[in-house]
């Protein structure tokens, strides 16, 4: 594994040979037919099965339509639910269902399809999609009642998972545990011709679709006719294959090869808002951040803005919370903010008792103020690690890296044997904040190690008490603030997502909607006459 | 005579397979990280987590492990792959055609150039064409091969455009690979074939061959090149085993499919399963190449097969 982390960063330097050499293109978005490099985080999926798999695509959302449709600024837009009531105790949800939409094999979709596909999630990993509905009850053929267990605001968000895509019935009932590998039938814009895994995926086009959700332009048949997903684990064999006219869209580009793809005449660049951040989590339990005075001058030693433009060449943005900013639980009070102060750092270790020494690195009682900052064998993670590293010095504190696989690392983080870490997460639900700080979950994912009686309180109003979508966000927003306040992480950058495509073979709608790059755009897509 | 020492060999392997079973369980299960770490997503319980290692029997002990997969293994079943989700051996099967056409025709490549380029350095020692297949060799030795792989796409795909950058798709792709792989290969056997010539050639029977008159071309192809093949067979052999998993890093910049890349995502995730069963295939790749190495010299050589009588 580090060799191919090596492989990655050396590879990365030849890139920069390649990108002196002048190249044309050649057009092979012929008859219709695009190519995509899917991006790294979603290389090696194994099965097109939503409710079965634990990795899942972007070809996924093509073959299968969900209930409903999120967009970037966390939305929720009909699609094949056409409306949705939720009960004033929020123990029943009833949504109408669009007429007239059939499966990939002709079967129907109405509320018979819902009844029969809810309870398939049970004894499955994504079992806790559904954990909080009781049971489903056919209103009439195009109307369902979700009954719930408890009151379940995030249920619109888990609808528009593309592990809720709807899968066909008879399909799926009659295939069992290999359905999703040769055949996987849904509603979708288009329909899996071939399935090679870890190589590629083909979809063509469904000619029968007319149900495209408001997301999308087009709400008829998608323009193109097929689309090959490839996958190219090497970031510079895709982006030479987009040179070259071997794929027409590269998902998922790496901030690094910004530069080199827009210097390129006929390739397009579509920077979209990330759904994730990096930050330093910080192990409370581990002396001196044991001290919150510490934590807080840690946070406050660390540069976001300086990070953003000499890092990220200022795309994405700052990070100054835990949480991506269109989510509204991170509308958080002003002065909870974290954000450079190098003075107020100074002082606040001054406080905690730890002095400047001689050589720039803060003593007290003789003991040098030397943590310990782990990070993962990934060269952008490595190279955050190293800037952090820079900045703590500046306030004397003397960080030493230690750089493990990304599942080592997980052992030591269990093993309590951790202080600082670099790390990043993606995910856009305020629900993030009790992945990584709940006090059942500490060592990981909790690698702050927090355990506190006010925060597991705050999270289980806001996981599990909030009747209504509002008063989730408000029970979240109080959980972060407190989350905030404790000093339990540093934030440090919100990166952001960047898709590449060839100008002369596609044309890609200049507004995308919806959280990520997926069917809604797909269907747009359209090839240069 | 043959036939008995090839059954000799060939039950060797049972026992020898059994202990690297167990070698390569203890090391997969001793290395820190936990599958589940990889299987569970946002939003799941941390009853979740226990269930699921109780549903893959990581809950059970090392030795009860050990036995299950082990057990499972004779009945020919390699177990489902807890992360990657698909039966074990279904996933080796996907991936075996593909380490077979890449290794196989990187292995043919790398021979037969390999041996011609030894057969000439010996043949033109002393002058520069000796000079120029060692400095071939020096260099297939040392470069590495992903590096090696981006300068053939930057130059035979990206600026020629004679062949695709990456994929799988047909033999067009197959060829900048098996051309990346077989680089290092060929710089091997050309080594090892020109050091075994000047090895067999500086023996008293080759001096008495040229003192009967004998033709140097004679000389080279009846004598000098069937006795000077018996260390580059077993080169070979041995390389049997890095067909199916030595092209991990081409695979990664070619965009391909193999073996190889199977177990490092494997790895990568402490899918056990699948690195237990991709180790086992990999293990009985190299004790069935040293097998047909060990036997073809035994053809060759009747000192071997009279040592086993």
């Amino acid at each position: 594994m580090r060799h191919l982390k090596k492989l990655r960063l050396l590879s990365s330097s030849a890139l920069l040979s390649a990108s002196i050499v002048t190249m044309g293109f050649s057009s092979i978005a012929m008859a219709g037919k695009a190519t995509v490099a899917l991006p790294s985080g979603e290389l090696g999926a194994t099965s097109y099965d939503p409710i079965r798999s634990s990795k899942l695509n972007t070809a996924t959302s093509l073959i299968y339509d969900r209930l409903v449709e999120q967009d970037a600024d966390q939305s929720f837009h009909p699609h094949l639910a056409t409306s949705w009531t939720e009960s004033a105790d929020g123990m029943s949800w009833t949504f109408k269902l669009r007429d007239g939409v059939k499966f990939h094999d002709g079967e129907v979709f109405n509320a018979d399809t819902i009844v029969s596909w809810i309870p398939d999630f049970k004894d499955t990993e994504n079992a806790f999609l559904v954990a909080a509905i009781k049971s489903v009850e056919v209103i009439d053929p195009l109307t369902v009642k979700f009954v719930m267990e408890r009151p379940e605001p995030n249920l619109l968000y888990n609808l528009a998972s593309t592990f809720m895509g709807v899968p066909g019935q008879k399909s799926y009932d009659s295939l069992g545990e290999e359905y999703g590998v040769t055949t996987a039938i849904g509603t979708g814009p288009f329909k899996l011709t071939s399935f090679e895994i870890g190589l590629e995926t083909v979809v063509t086009r469904n000619d029968d679709y007319a149900w495209a959700s408001d997301l999308s332009s087009n709400q008829g048949a998608a323009h193109l006719e097929s689309v090959t997903f490839r996958e190219i684990p090497d970031q510079s064999t895709a982006f030479l294959e987009l040179k070259t006219g071997g794929i027409d869209l590269l998902l998922g580009v790496p901030t690094d090869f910004l530069s080199i793809l827009k210097a390129e005449k006929n390739v397009g660049v579509i920077t979209m808002a990330g759904t994730g951040i990096s930050y330093m989590p910080i192990n409370t339990t581990s002396a001196p951040f044991d001290d919150i005075k510490v934590r807080q001058a840690t946070a406050l030693a660390v540069n976001q803005k300086s990070i953003l433009e000499n890092v990220y060449k200022g795309v994405g943005s700052e990070a100054n919370h835990f949480l991506i900013d269109t989510l509204p639980a991170g509308d958080v009070k002003k002065e909870l903010l974290v954000s450079f102060d190098s003075a107020k750092a100074n002082g606040l270790l001054d406080k905690a008792g730890w002095a400047m020494g001689d050589g720039g690195v803060r003593m007290k009682d003789g003991v040098p103020l030397q943590v310990k900052l782990f990070t993962q064998n990934d060269s952008d993670l490595k190279r955050l690690t190293q800037v952090v590293q820079a900045q703590l010095k500046d306030v004397g504190m003397d960080a030493v890296i230690t750089v493990f696989d990304s599942s080592t690392i997980r052992d030591e983080y269990k093993k309590n044997a951790h202080q600082l870490a670099v790390r990043s997460y993606d995910w856009n639900n305020a629900d993030i904040l009790e992945w990584f700080f709940s006090g059942t979950r500490v060592g990981y994912p909790n690698v702050s190690m927090w355990t506190d009686e006010k925060s597991e309180m705050l999270k289980d109003t806001a996981m599990t008490k909030s009747t209504t979508s509002a008063e989730r966000v408000a029970n979240f927003k109080a959980y972060h603030e407190h989350i905030l306040s404790s000093h339990l992480f540093v934030p440090l950058y919100q990166p952001a997502q960047n898709i590449a495509f060839n100008k002369d073979t596609v044309t890609v709608p200049e507004k995308v909607r919806g959280p990520r790059f997926r069917s809604q755009t797909f269907v747009d897509i359209d090839v240069v006459k | 005579m043959i036939l008995k020492y090839s059954l000799q060999r060939l039950l060797m392997i049972i026992p020898v397979s059994l202990a690297i079973s167990v070698v390569i369980f203890l090391i997969v299960h001793l290395l820190p990280g936990d599958p589940i770490d990889n299987l569970i997503r946002v939003g799941s319980s941390p009853e979740d987590r226990i269930a699921l290692s109780a549903k893959y029997g990581l809950d059970r002990s090392l030795i009860a492990q050990y036995f299950l997969w082990i057990g499972q293994v004779m009945t020919g079943d390699f177990g489902q792959a807890i992360v990657l989700r698909r039966p074990v051996a279904d996933l080796i099967a996907q991936n075996l055609p593909y380490s077979l056409q890449l290794g196989g025709l990187a292995f043919l490549f790398s021979s037969i150039v390999g041996i011609i380029l030894g057969i000439v350095a010996w043949a033109s020692r002393n002058t520069w064409g000796e000079q120029l297949v060692k400095g071939f060799i020096l260099l297939g030795s040392t470069v590495p091969g992903f590096w090696l792989a981006l300068l053939m796409i930057l130059l035979f795909a990206v600026n020629l455009g004679w062949f695709p950058v990456s994929g799988a798709r047909d033999w067009t792709a197959l060829v900048l690979p098996v051309l990346t792989i077989g680089f290092g290969g060929i710089a091997l056997v050309a080594r090892v074939t020109r050091v075994a010539l000047l090895e067999v050639g500086k023996q008293d029977f080759i001096t008495l061959l040229h003192a009967k008159g004998l033709s140097r071309t004679a000389i080279l192809f009846r004598h000098l090149i069937p006795h000077a093949l018996l260390p580059v067979v077993t080169i070979l052999a041995l390389r049997i085993g890095w067909i199916l998993g030595g092209a991990v890093t081409v695979e990664f910049v070619f965009g391909r499919s193999g073996l190889g890349s199977l177990l490092i995502r494997a790895l990568g995730q402490r899918d056990y399963p699948v690195v237990q069963g991709s180790l086992l295939m990999l293990a009985l790749a190299v004790m069935i190449g040293t097998l047909i190495g060990d036997i073809a010299q035994a053809a060759m050589d009747p000192r071997i097969r009279e040592a086993t009588k």
